[in-house]
């Protein structure tokens, strides 16, 4: 009667308990395998590791190789070229800050000169400053910046309406300062020397100004030409025309 | 009476066949839950040999001792004292006093049969 269900029981019992057997059996038997390689197949074991080792090694070398490679094609490639141009154009159209060797001009109104009850002289013509910019042009100044306004090639010096104007920039107070880049220290020296003595000054001087000349710098800033640059008169060349 | 042998025989078998392998770490409380579980199935034996044999309390007692068994293996790892030796002690202790009793009743079985046999 009762003897099935107990057999019944019984026997799921010992499923279970033989499942559980058989699964601690596989798992402590997998371990047991020994390492029972002699000293010849341990170096062998060992040989192969290390050609692998190479293999693998020489293969990082040759990827590095071709980064390498990738990285030069890239540095000599066109796109880089134009890169480059375009940079060194900006540079040359003053679209970019510069640190140069050079030296800075100082324009102030003589102290000796102002007089109580006279008004200060304000202004500074634009012929001045023009003669002065020739004048600087003429002794190699590559990047001058007059009152933080950059000189470009386009840039024009008028006067309109009795105030100083430099591309829109008015020339309104005094001093001022004129910030001028070369391209060596030995040509900033040679610049210096030749503002020291040029007619400028003297020029300037009728003018009730004194313009001072400091020393040579090694590092000067000269600011970025912060406006477009109009072009009116050059059109791109279509390419493949019938011209 | 043979239909539990064969059951456990049928277990390993199953057991070898599906390939299932715990991880190392875990063998420890597999190998004492088939002891919890070796020390019930005795108890079950001997209880029937004695006519004392309930089953409730056979299959509780067979999934509480293997839970038993495993949570103090657990908290052993867990508090950095080997508590599974308890637990191995417990029930190996069992294991023989059972196996002692069965061999007992049954030899009692057979001598009484043999006498039997005899008197006839």
């Amino acid at each position: 009667m009762d003897n099935q269900k107990l057999n019944a029981s019984f026997t799921l019992i010992a499923v279970l308990v033989g499942f559980m057997i058989a699964i601690q059996f596989q798992t402590i038997k997998e371990p047991a395998e020994r390492d029972t390689r002699d000293i010849w197949q341990l170096r062998e074991a060992l040989l192969k590791e290390k050609e692998l080792q190479s293999n693998l090694l020489s293969e990082i070398r040759s990827n590095e190789e071709k980064l390498a490679a990738y990285e030069s094609k890239r540095k000599q490639s066109k796109e880089q070229t134009l890169i480059d141009t375009l940079k060194e154009l900006k540079i040359e159209a003053g679209l970019t800050e510069i640190n140069v060797p050079g030296i800075t001009l100082h324009i102030e109104p003589v102290i000796e000169e102002i007089k109580p009850g006279t008004p200060v002289n304000k202004v500074v013509s634009p012929e001045l400053l023009k003669r002065l910019l020739n004048e600087l042009n003429m002794y190699e100044a590559k990047y001058v910046a007059i009152d933080g306004q950059r000189v470009i090639n386009t840039t024009v010096i008028r006067d309109i309406n009795g105030v100083t104007k430099i591309d829109g920039h008015t020339i309104n107070s005094l001093p001022i300062e004129i910030i001028v880049g070369v391209d060596g220290n030995n040509t900033a020296e040679k610049l210096y020397n030749r503002m020291k003595v040029s007619k400028s000054s003297e020029e300037f001087f009728i003018e009730n100004l004194k313009l001072s000349v400091s020393r040579p710098n090694p590092n000067v800033t000269v600011p970025a030409y912060d406006n477009s640059i109009r072009i009116r008169y050059m059109e791109p060349e279509k390419e493949g025309g019938d011209s | 009476m043979w239909l539990p042998f064969i059951g456990l025989i049928i277990g390993i078998i199953l057991g070898l066949l599906t390939e299932i392998r715990i991880p190392e770490e875990y063998s420890n409380y597999l190998s004492i839950a088939v002891l919890a579980a070796f020390d019930t199935l005795f108890g079950g034996i001997r209880a029937y040999l004695q006519n004392i044999y309930d089953e409730k309390v056979f299959v509780s007692g067979f999934f509480f001792n293997i839970m038993l068994a495993a949570s103090l293996a657990f908290l052993g790892v867990h508090l950095g004292v080997d508590l599974y030796l308890a637990a191995v002690f417990a029930f190996g202790v069992r294991l023989f006093q059972n196996i002692a009793v069965i061999r007992r009743i049954i030899l009692t079985k057979w001598s009484t049969n043999k006498e039997k046999v005899e008197k006839n």
